[in-house]
């Protein structure tokens, strides 16, 4: 069970060696990266069958002294789509071995935020996600990928700062950074304006990678200046990871109506903003960026609802986010530029059209497409929680879900219409088809076996949902309220 | 009247963080961000390192000579704080040479100017610029940015 | 219009912090984890500098991610600065007594860095303080002597190999049925050099680490002008 451990310590042991090795073979070094991740993902595989959830206490210190790693079946879940969209994203023909480095230093911290069961581990994990996400942007980039890598720098440190903030007020009021143990005095210590106070600051810095509504504004510059493949695996896997943190900090720490009422708020800002800007999009590749904005807002809505109702619902839109976004952004290498370039374009390549459109009516939510049922989630939610700021919720998702839809058919529209363009997009490289199109049959598939996977994902939700079993998981017996 | 000590070093803490925001929002010289996001970033580790401190408490060092009766501040905060001024040092590094490489690139580092040429940037990028170039784009770079641009930067 | 926003948003969030901190046990914490540190460190890791045991003993994995996150930083600043162009011209060396002293500080630093770093477990001090001791050591020669350069080579390679053997260090506990980064080895006496089983070992892989990558940005930062 220790070997869980293994989970981050193979990927940044990989990272801390492949330079050197770069240095004497450049392939062996973009090799070894793949290896391992298959590892890894052998490893979470033969953890799924264990019995879940366990806590595993890292340098042999019990918590709350150490830390601990808590691995659910929502943790190993999010830790093997780690594994597997980096894999899938590897940069095989063109990678250097820098490039390599980074790749594995953002698996090693995004399976590390996906098991971690302690704040100021998620904040020097959190941190590095940071940094090897800023490397990757700037490592082949122009100018303009520099400026928008600075630009979301100092964003992204104010972040840091208010996330700090967050951190040094939960420890002036408990004296500890477990979560397990900071969920035990969390009503008694962090209820009132302190607490919501510390979870604001904490959520504003964790929010910046989730793409939260205030401080998003490097979303639309960062994925236009930075390579495709990387704007599909920040959209799709570095957002998510910071949304199961902040899942976590919230249930376990900060779980309070106010706190669900600013998800709330914040989450629709970011739907409506999101979307709305993406309708007035130009180009492929800012349309997409903005409508990652939105679903993200839709994921923090349904963590707004409260409840293993909540939980299941955010993290079914969040999951629906992760395999849709990567197989569009996989979509924009040729196709990313002006919509204009698009006209048509259905004759040209009828198999990438036609799974455009699947995903396109996936985001929307249209039946029986998964992003369908993860949409009813959050308006079911919504409706069941049935306070008046729910209710204007709903009405505002409801409301902007017919302009993602008119942006979206749109498009669609046009990939079907009569006319040629000027300058029609190039022709969609074969590696980058058969990546969103693995993506997009997953999307299939999970539509076919949605009864089941509704099950598990209600059984992993009613989980992470249950604080008194993470507590007595972690703290043992003893520790049970 | 005297002021208590907590009250100083809390309003050291926070005005550390005020100066720096506030100066981060006001400037529009780049480097001077970096430099008010440093100062913000030194106020929030003194308020975590605050977080251990104990009144008539020593340094948490067994030394064998501690007097009975006298207590020892929280050691866990003080070795956070070591960890976020690395993580900190990391960070101001490598916003340094990105510094470098845009003052090299678009020969200014005034906030306003530099946003304005970016979107620029973008805009020519995604390919909808005003003036968009007529040529073909093609392949895994599908604009790449005319020569004429780079060609106005200064040394 | 801007500004007053931005001054609104500042004094606001100033204002907010005050009134919050205003109601701040200061002094008086709970120190739930403190307490136990203060109580068990000695006997559970063997060092009598207690914020060392919470660094590379309890909180080892943080100073993993720690490393990390310095390690990616001066790989990415490496990777945009790019290499030095070979025909650069370099700065000429200093005049005499600043060569003389640089060549005098070189070993005084290293002696003062290695002890701080060996010493971290007993005295305040650790690897990274004593770290960025041997960063200056070794940078002030390049100060004073621009013309000779330096390889970036074997800073790499330090980097690659401290990093690495703090993992397996860490994974070594865990192949003899203990867990990740479990300390190893004889706690010995509390308060001698060779104390703490591998603990004062990690912080001594901390300290290479920060001194071969603190050493290398500084260079990188120093050659970019002359990068082609």
């Amino acid at each position: 069970m220790n070997g869980a451990a293994l989970l981050v310590a193979l990927p940044l042991l990989t990272a801390f060696l492949t330079p050197s090795i770069g240095r004497v073979s450049a392939t062996a070094a973009r090799l070894l990266g793949p290896l391992v991740l298959i590892y890894c993902i052998w490893l979470v595989a033969g953890l799924w069958g264990a019995s879940l959830p366990v806590s595993i206490a890292i340098g042999g210190f019990a918590p709350p002294l150490g830390i601990n790693l808590y691995l659910d079946p929502l943790a190993l879940l999010f830790a093997l789509a780690v594994y597997v969209l980096i894999l899938l994203a590897w940069p095989w023909t063109e990678g250097t071995p820098g490039q390599a480095a980074l790749l594995m230093l953002l698996a090693g911290s995004t399976a590390a935020l996906a098991l971690s069961g302690d704040l100021f581990n998620i904040f020097v994990f959190y941190e590095l996600m940071s940094a090897a996400s800023f490397g990757l942007i700037i490592v082949r980039g122009e100018r303009a990928a520099h400026l928008a890598t600075l630009r979301y720098l100092v964003l992204s440190g104010l972040g840091t700062v208010l996330f700090l903030l967050g951190v040094a007020l939960v420890y002036f009021h408990t004296g500890t950074l477990n979560l397990a143990q900071l969920a035990q005095m969390a009503p008694d210590k962090l209820a009132g304006a302190q607490g919501l106070a510390a979870f604001v600051l904490i959520l504003l810095g964790v929010g910046v990678k989730a793409e939260l509504f205030p401080v998003n504004g490097w979303v639309p510059e960062v994925y236009a200046a930075a390579p495709r493949w990387l704007s599909g695996l920040l959209a799709g896997l570095v957002s998510k990871l910071a949304v199961l943190v902040l899942l976590r900090i919230l249930v376990l720490v900060f779980d309070s109506e106010q706190a669900q009422a600013v998800l709330l708020v914040l989450g629709l800002a970011g739907f409506v903003t999101g979307e709305l800007a993406a309708w007035w999009a130009r180009d492929f590749v800012r349309m997409l960026s903005f409508s990652s904005i939105g679903q993200l807002g839709l994921v923090f809505v349904g963590f707004g609802i409260g409840g293993a109702a909540g939980v299941m619902a955010g993290i079914a839109v969040a999951l629906h986010h992760m395999l849709a976004k990567p197989a569009l952004f996989y979509l924009a290498e040729s196709w990313g530029g002006s919509l204009e370039r698009l006209q048509g374009e259905a004759r040209r390549a009828p198999l990438a059209a036609a799974l455009f459109v699947l995903l396109a009516l996936s985001l929307v939510g249209v039946p029986p497409l998964p992003g369908f049922w993860a949409k009813l989630l959050v308006v079911m939610g919504l409706g069941a929680k049935g306070s008046a700021l729910a209710w204007a919720t709903l009405a505002g998702i409801l409301l902007i879900t017919v302009v993602e839809a008119a942006y979206l058919f749109r498009l669609v529209g046009r990939f079907y219409s009569e006319g040629e363009p000027a300058h029609a997009a190039p022709r969609l490289h074969g590696w980058d088809f058969t990546r969103a199109l693995l993506l997009g049959g997953a999307l299939v598939a999970a539509a076919f076996w949605i009864v089941p996977l509704g099950h598990w994902l209600e059984g992993a939700s009613q989980l992470a949902a249950d604080v008194p079993r993470y507590i007595t998981t972690v703290l043992g017996q003893g520790g049970a309220p | 009247m005297p002021i208590p000590l907590d009250t100083l070093f809390f309003a050291g803490a926070l005005g550390l963080v005020a100066i720096g925001v506030v100066g981060m929002l006001a400037s529009r010289h780049l480097f001077r961000v970096l430099l008010c996001l440093g100062l913000a970033e030194a106020g929030g580790n003194l308020l975590l390192v605050l977080s251990g401190y104990r009144w008539d408490s020593v340094a948490p060092i067994l030394t064998g000579d501690l007097p009975v009766g006298v207590s020892m501040v929280d050691p866990v905060p003080q070795a956070l704080v070591l960890t976020s001024i690395v993580i900190g040092v990391g960070m101001e590094a490598l916003a340094v040479a990105l510094l470098i490489r845009i003052r090299r690139a678009y020969g200014t580092l005034d906030g306003h100017a530099l946003l304005a040429r970016l979107r620029e940037d973008l805009d020519e990028r995604l390919g909808v610029a005003p003036d968009r170039s007529e040529d073909l784009p093609k392949g895994h770079a599908p604009f790449p940015a005319p020569a004429a641009k780079e060609q106005e930067v200064n040394p | 219009m801007r500004k007053a926003a931005s001054l609104l948003f500042a004094g606001g969030l100033a204002f907010l912090l005050a009134v919050l901190v205003a109601k701040l046990p200061f002094g008086e914490t709970p120190m739930v984890l403190g307490k136990q540190v203060l109580a068990q460190g000695a006997e559970q890791t063997g060092t009598a500098n207690l914020v060392t045991s919470v660094v590379v003993g309890y909180r080892a994995y943080d100073t993993l991610g720690e490393l990390s996150i310095l390690f990616t930083a001066a790989l990415a600043l490496g990777l945009v600065l790019g290499k030095r162009n070979a025909a650069a011209p370099r700065d000429p060396d200093a005049g005499l007594v600043l060569r003389a002293s640089a060549d005098l500080l070189l070993p005084l630093l290293l002696v003062v860095g290695f002890y701080i770093i060996l010493h971290g477990h007993l005295t305040p001090g650790g690897g990274f303080q004593g770290g960025v001791i041997v960063a200056a050591a070794l940078f002030i020669p390049i100060l004073a002597r621009p013309s000779r350069g330096l390889d970036h080579g074997v800073l790499v390679w330090l980097e690659s190999l401290a990093g690495a053997l703090f993992i397996l260090i860490g994974l070594a506990a865990l192949f003899q049925d203990g867990a990740f980064l479990e300390p190893l080895l004889g706690k010995g006496e509390l308060g001698r050099l060779l104390s703490g089983g591998t603990l004062p070992l990690l912080y001594l892989l901390v300290g290479v680490k920060v001194g071969a990558e603190l050493t290398g940005l500084l260079v990188n930062l120093a050659d970019a002008e002359a990068v082609e």
